[in-house]
């Protein structure tokens, strides 16, 4: 079984079965030892691949939409005054909570966020391992020639346009 | 398109694109307002003080299951002002499909253009193109004085002879319809 996922260069990558464990086992691991409030590992178009943490109270699409969006802006930011590189995390500082951003290579990223009560050099820290972590299963993953078209076959094609018929009244 | 096999769900960005003050956020709004709030999460806008979209606009949809699978829609607005371009830029990245809201009247010609090429430049660092990718044409502001024909509008815009529809966004008319045609260009795309 694969996890398919486009990255920014438009290739497509393929998360075996037993990475996307290492990638959720990773993304769990920094959750529980940060006990923090979210963990999501996504790619820099803005799609959540693995997260944990509060999901009924957090929308995890609507922050990682947002975060992958910030994360977009700071690299203008760092293209505007002449870094070779994009800047590689931003830091929120909220009343309760705190939110933590850090990129994962080129093409993805990672957002967490935690209580004020945990440090924040913690956090920098094993999120820092959990990076090289990830970093070494991405390097590992192999370009995808399949399409999805075995995915999206012509039943669940023609039962998701009644499904939108209905929702959108026609 | 994001397709995740465990969770079994596939994630499809459309992005509405075209000129500043065109309809794009009206188009997401009247969406969030009319869809089930089960089937749909809350809009997300980052708006300057004037209330004009500063980076985007974001909604998502879903349908519940359909055959086992999950699927959901990511909608993007870009910011239409020209002093944005490096925002649309990144929106537009991963899009699998575009609508473009053209505004009808006739004092707005220019703009539809200068934004019509700049999606296509935007596209082709992509190594993509208006010739070949999903992409639907929505006349806008239908209800408006001094506004074009439609007859002129596929003259002056609809180049590459792509699917079109009237709207009022503002009313919501035409508004699910060309979503609805989005949509269908992505699945047939796939």
């Amino acid at each position: 079984m694969t996890n398919n996922n486009n990255n920014n260069n438009g290739k497509k990558w393929v998360f075996s079965e037993a990475s996307f464990e290492k990638i959720n086992g990773t993304v769990n691991d920094l959750c529980s030892r940060l006990k923090a409030h979210v963990v999501i590992f996504a790619d820099m178009n803005g799609y959540p691949i693995s997260f944990c943490g509060d999901t009924r109270r957090i929308d995890m699409n609507n922050l990682t939409a947002v975060g992958a969006g910030t994360f977009s802006a700071t690299a203008e930011m760092a293209h505007l005054v002449h870094e070779k590189q994009q800047f590689k995390y931003i830091y929120h500082e909220g009343e309760s909570q705190n939110i933590y951003l850090c990129n994962v290579g080129e093409d993805y990223l990672m957002i967490i966020v935690f209580s004020k009560n945990t440090a924040v050099g913690m956090v920098r820290a094993l999120t820092a391992h959990a990076v090289k972590k990830l970093s070494g299963l991405l390097s590992d993953l192999q370009v995808e020639k399949e399409k999805a078209t075995e995915f999206l076959d012509d039943e669940f094609r023609s039962l998701l346009g009644k499904e939108l018929d209905k929702s959108f009244r026609f | 398109m994001h397709v995740d096999p465990f969770r079994q769900e596939i994630i499809f960005k459309i992005v509405y694109y075209g000129p500043g003050l065109g309809g794009k956020t009206t188009n997401l709004d009247f969406i969030h307002s009319q869809i089930n709030p089960k089937l749909r999460g809350e809009l997300v806008t980052l708006k300057t003080k004037e209330d004009r979209t500063l980076y985007f606009d974001f909604l998502q949809l879903e349908f519940g299951r359909v055959n086992g699978k999950k699927p959901r829609f990511h909608l993007y607005t870009i910011p239409g002002q020209v002093y944005y371009g490096y925002s649309r830029k990144i929106i537009l990245k991963g899009a699998d499909a575009v609508v473009f809201v053209a505004d009808s009247q006739s004092i707005r010609m220019d703009e539809n253009w200068k934004t019509l090429a700049d999606l296509e430049e935007k596209l082709i660092l992509q190594n993509k193109s208006l010739t070949s990718f999903p992409w639907v044409l929505q006349y806008n502001k239908r209800d408006l004085p001094n506004i074009e024909s439609v007859r002129a509008l596929q003259t002056k815009l609809n180049f590459f002879d792509v699917p079109f529809h009237e709207a009022m966004a503002n009313k919501g008319q035409g508004v699910f319809e060309t979503l609805r045609t989005a949509i269908q260009l992505v699945l047939a795309k796939v």
